[in-house]
């Protein structure tokens, strides 16, 4: 169940396990954001791409930084689809898990891209509460 | 005041290296305190009981009390 690869990724700070080779460079947690960042800003990004790429992301270890989402959020823009962009910010909150600092803090450094792209919180739509 | 970026990568993985010995620990222990307190006290009371046990005297008040089917209670 844990194989010696993924107890090597836990001392690592990548936190990406899509193969867990032990060998081969290990991908800096700069890399690997840049790449997330240029996966969503494919202009002709299609829907099925912004939902595989959130899934996966959403798998990872970690809660993606803000400026990937802000990515995925003009991605939603480019698609129409301001279902998926409330969804990221849901996800990103259950992702913090009980860190509840997290949330906050991208929230308000997404704050000027919300406000660009007219994308209301759950919060503010009041449904963030069951 | 602005919010100081926490950390974000990493969390499953440092819970799990905090909270995954301690499981396997417990583990151990509960394991022990019912070997300790269950099976070597068990163990102990069948020697206990066998030390000393009569089989053939044991098997005599049986036949008496007239338990068996394969052999009578002696006289009669």
């Amino acid at each position: 169940m844990l194989s010696s690869d993924c107890l090597w990724s836990f001392s690592s700070t990548a936190s990406v396990a899509a193969r867990s080779y032990s060998h081969g460079k290990q991908e800096t947690d700069e890399e690997f954001d840049a790449r997330w960042v240029t996966y969503f800003s494919k202009p002709d990004i299609d829907a099925w791409e912004l939902r595989k790429g959130m899934n996966t992301l959403i798998g990872y270890d970690l809660v993606p930084e803000p400026k990937i989402l802000e990515a995925a959020l003009r991605a939603c823009r480019r698609l129409n689809d301001l279902a998926s962009a409330i969804r990221i910010l849901e996800a990103v909150k259950d992702k913090s898990g009980p860190h509840k600092e997290i949330y906050p803090y991208v929230l308000q450094e997404l704050q000027p891209t919300l406000n660009e792209l007219g994308i209301p919180t759950p919060e503010e739509l009041g449904i963030d509460k069951a | 005041m602005s919010l100081a970026k926490p950390a974000m990568r990493g969390l499953l993985a440092k819970r799990l290296r905090f909270h995954l010995p301690i499981a396997f620990g417990l583990s151990l222990v509960a394991a022990a305190a019912f070997k300790f307190a269950v099976t070597e006290p068990r163990k102990q009371a069948y020697a206990d009981f066998y030390k000393h046990y009569d089989s053939t005297k044991e098997f005599n008040a049986m036949r008496e009390a007239g338990v068996f089917e394969s052999v009578r209670p002696t006289g009669k």
